[in-house]
C-alpha cells in the first residue's frame, strides 16, 4: 500500500474531556455512571458522542490517518485483558516513568481470545469518519511486561499465548479492511534483552495478516533492535524521536526498507514544537529515505495532554508538514 | 529514637463540607475566607483525630492542597497550570508548567504549620513535595535539562525549609514519591536533596512511594535524610530480603496500610507486619505508619485504619516489653 508523501497519523489516545468553558462530558458520564444514575447503554451513548467529537477534531487539525481517540479505553493494557480469557484485573500501578496510573491485569489462568475485543469500536469509528481511521491494538509484549502471569513459569510462554490471542483479533479486524492495523510496543524500548522472544511475539501476532500493519515503539528508542525490526512483518515501524533521543542517530546513520513513523512531535510536553528547526534536522534522513516512505505522528498517544494543546500542538505538526511535502 | 513510634504520611481524606466548600469556591460562589474557614474545621478535625488515637508525630492533613505538585507550584513564581490530565481511571488533575526561572516569593506552608502546631504538644511534621517530584510532574517549556529544572526548584524549595526551620519546625518530610521510577537518577534527586536540606538541623525525613525500590535499593541510603519512609505493604515487602545483603542505615518509616484499597487490615495483619520488620531492624528504628497519603479513602476508613494501625503497635510493644 502507498502513503502520500509525509502522511501524518497519531499514535493512539486522545485527550477524553476538554477545559472549560467547554463541557467535560466523559467524565460528568463516568460519575453519574459510577453512581449509578446512568445506565451503560446511556454511559455508552456519551462515549459515542465523544468518539465522534475527538475524531472531528483530529481532522480539523489536518491529520490524515486518525484513531477513535480510545475513548472507551480506561487504559490500553484492561481494555483487552478485561475481555481475554484468563485475566483479572489487580491493583493500580504506574504507567512507565509517567505520573500516570492503569489497573494491573494477572494472569491467573491461560490466556485466550473469545471474541472481538477492538471490532465494534473500529465499525463505530470508521462509519463515523471522513478520514480513514486505524484501530490499534496493544501488543502482546507490552500487554505481558505490564501484567502479572501467576499462572505461568515462563514469561515466554506468557508473551507467546498473549501473542496468539491477539492474532485472532487482528485477523478479526482484517475483515473489516481498514487502512492499516497498527500495533503498539512501548515496552519493548525498555527491555531490549527480550528482543528475541519479542521477534517471535510479532511474527505470531501476524500470522495470516495480510493487510498494511504498522508496528509502533515509544517511550524510548531502538538501538539494538534494527533487525528485529527490519525482518518483522510489519510494512511500518514507528519510532520515538522526542524521548528516544538515539533513534535520530539510528535513522541517518542505517538504510530502511520500510516505512518510518517519526514521533516528532513531543505528546509528553506542553512546549509548542519549533518545526523549521525539526525540519533541518530531517534533511539528511529526507535524502536517504524518500518521503512517500515517512509518516509523521505524536511520539506516542496524545493523552498526557491538555485537550486544548493537544490539538494546537497537532494542528501544527499538519501545517508544517504540508510546507515540506513536494 | 523511642521503639516503634507512629505517624502518618501526610495527606488526610477531606471531609464532605470541605469538599463541598473547594467545589463551591472552584464555581466561584464562595469567597476564598470561606473556604479557608472549612480548611480550618478540617484541619483541627484532623489533628484531633491522631491525637485521640495517641499517634506519635502529627500531620496536618493538607486540607488546603489539592494535587500535591501543583500545590506548590501554584506558589512559585515561573510556573503556571495546565488544564486537565488524566492520571487513571476518571480521575483528573491539573499539571504545573514550568513557562520562566522558578521563584521564591513567599513561604508558602509556614502559617498553616504554625497554626497546626499550635493546635498539639506534640511534634507536627512540615511537608513538602521535593525538588525532583515537582520536575517530574511539571510539564517544562523553559529549561533546557531535568536536572537543570530539578536544581532550581532545589534552590527554591530550600528556602521554604529554612523558613520552616526558622518558624520552629524540627520534623520536615520531603515527599519524593517520582524517585522510585528512573534509577539512573537516583544521583539526581540526591544531589537536589542536599541542596534542599542543606545547613538545616531538623530531622528530615524523604517519602518514596509507588515503585520498584529493589532498583534503587541500596542507593537510596544515601539520600540526605534520618529517615526513609517507604511503601511496603502494597509491595508485599519484597524489600525486606535485600537488608540482609545491605543493611538498612537509617530510620525507616515502615508503611504498612495499604492506601489503595477499601479494606481495612485487621489488627493481626497488620502486627504480622511490624514483627517482620523486627527481624530485620530494632525497634527504634522503625516507625511505623500508612504506605501512603490517606487522602484517596475515605473519613471513616481512614479512621479504623489507623485505629488498626495504633493497636498492632500498642500490642506488639507489649508483648516484646517495649516502651
Amino acid at each position: 500500500m502507498d502513503f502520500q508523501s509525509l502522511t501524518t497519523t497519531v499514535v493512539g489516545d486522545y485527550p477524553k474531556i476538554p477545559n472549560r468553558p467547554k463541557q467535560a462530558k466523559h467524565r460528568q458520564a463516568m460519575a453519574r455512571f459510577a453512581k449509578g444514575e446512568i445506565t451503560f447503554e446511556e454511559l455508552q451513548t456519551v462515549e459515542n458522542e465523544v468518539t465522534i467529537e475527538v475524531m472531528q477534531e483530529q481532522a480539523e487539525a489536518g491529520v490524515d490517518i486518525i484513531t477513535d481517540g480510545q475513548i472507551g479505553w480506561e487504559d490500553a493494557q484492561t481494555y483487552f485483558a478485561a475481555k481475554l480469557d484468563g485475566f483479572e484485573i489487580t491493583g493500580l500501578i504506574r504507567y512507565f516513568d509517567s505520573n500516570c496510573y492503569y489497573r494491573r491485569p494477572s494472569a491467573v489462568g491461560r490466556v485466550a481470545w473469545k471474541k472481538p475485543i477492538t471490532v465494534q469500536d473500529y465499525r463505530f469509528a470508521h462509519d463515523n469518519s471522513d478520514r480513514p481511521v486505524k484501530p490499534i491494538i496493544t501488543g502482546p509484549y507490552t500487554l505481558a511486561k505490564l501484567s502479572l502471569h501467576p499462572a505461568y513459569d515462563r514469561f515466554g510462554d506468557f508473551v507467546l499465548d498473549l501473542a496468539d490471542a491477539l492474532n485472532h483479533e487482528m485477523l478479526a479486524l482484517q475483515q473489516e479492511r481498514p487502512i492499516l492495523i497498527q500495533v503498539n510496543e512501548p515496552a519493548i524500548t525498555w527491555h531490549k534483552e527480550d528482543a528475541e522472544i519479542f521477534a517471535e511475539a510479532m511474527n505470531r501476532v501476524m500470522k495470516r495478516v495480510e493487510i498494511p500493519c504498522a508496528l509502533y515503539t515509544y517511550f524510548g528508542d531502538v538501538v539494538g533492535l534494527e533487525d528485529v525490526l527490519k525482518q518483522s512483518p510489519f510494512q511500518i515501524i514507528g519510532v520515538d524521536m522526542v524521548w528516544g533521543k538515539a533513534n535520530w542517530e539510528l535513522i541517518t546513520s542505517d538504510s530502511w526498507e520500510k516505512t518510518l513513523a517519526l514521533g516528532l512531535l513531543d505528546a509528553r510536553n506542553t512546549k509548542m514544537e519549533n518545526w523549521d528547526g525539526i525540519f533541518e534536522q530531517l534533511a539528511p534522513i529526507f535524502r536517504t529515505i524518500p518521503k512517500d516512505r515517512i509518516m509523521i505522528n505524536p511520539s506516542c498517544g496524545l493523552e498526557f495532554l491538555p485537550r486544548e494543546v493537544a490539538f494546537a500542538k497537532l494542528t501544527h505538526m499538519v501545517n508544517a508538514v504540508k510546507k515540506h511535502r513536494n | 529514637m523511642p521503639a516503634l513510634q507512629t505517624t502518618t504520611v501526610g495527606s488526610f481524606p477531606k471531609p464532605p463540607y470541605l469538599q463541598r466548600a473547594r467545589n463551591a469556591y472552584a464555581r466561584g460562589e464562595i469567597p476564598m475566607e470561606e473556604l479557608e474557614k472549612s480548611e480550618i474545621t478540617a484541619t483541627k478535625q484532623v489533628v484531633a483525630l491522631q491525637e485521640k488515637l495517641g499517634i506519635d508525630v502529627l500531620v496536618d492533613g493538607e486540607m488546603y492542597r489539592g494535587d500535591m505538585a501543583t500545590y506548590f507550584a501554584e506558589n512559585l513564581g515561573g510556573f503556571t497550570i495546565s488544564g486537565l490530565v488524566r492520571s487513571y481511571g476518571n480521575r483528573y488533575y491539573r499539571k504545573p508548567i514550568v513557562v520562566g526561572p522558578v521563584e521564591f516569593k513567599k513561604p508558602i506552608t509556614v502559617e498553616r504549620w504554625l497554626f497546626a502546631q499550635s493546635l498539639t504538644k506534640k511534634p507536627m511534621k512540615a511537608i513538602l513535595t521535593g525538588p525532583y517530584t515537582m520536575m517530574d510532574w511539571s510539564f517544562n517549556e523553559y529549561y533546557g535539562t531535568r536536572e537543570d529544572t530539578a536544581m532550581a526548584l532545589a534552590e527554591v524549595l530550600h528556602l521554604e525549609v529554612k523558613a520552616l526551620y526558622e518558624a520552629g519546625a524540627r520534623h520536615i518530610q520531603v515527599d519524593e514519591p517520582a524517585l522510585s521510577v528512573r534509577p539512573e537518577e537516583v544521583g539526581l534527586a540526591q544531589k537536589t536533596l542536599a541542596v534542599v536540606t542543606d545547613g538545616i538541623d531538623a530531622k528530615f525525613y524523604v517519602h518514596v512511594c509507588y515503585g520498584d525500590f529493589q532498583k534503587i535499593y541500596p542507593r537510596i541510603l544515601n539520600l540526605p535524610c534520618q529517615h526513609l519512609d517507604l511503601e511496603l505493604a502494597n509491595s508485599r515487602y519484597e524489600l525486606f530480603e535485600q537488608f540482609k545483603a545491605h543493611p538498612f542505615t537509617k530510620e525507616l518509616g515502615l508503611g504498612v496500610l495499604d492506601v489503595h484499597t477499601h479494606v481495612v487490615e485487621t489488627v493481626e495483619q497488620v502486627k504480622e507486619r511490624i514483627l517482620r520488620a523486627l527481624e530485620y531492624l530494632p525497634p527504634e528504628q522503625i516507625m511505623v505508619d500508612p504506605d501512603c497519603g490517606l487522602k484517596t479513602r475515605t473519613w471513616e476508613e481512614a479512621k479504623v485504619k489507623l485505629e488498626a494501625m495504633v493497636e498492632a503497635v500498642r500490642q506488639v510493644k507489649k508483648e516484646k516489653h517495649l516502651t
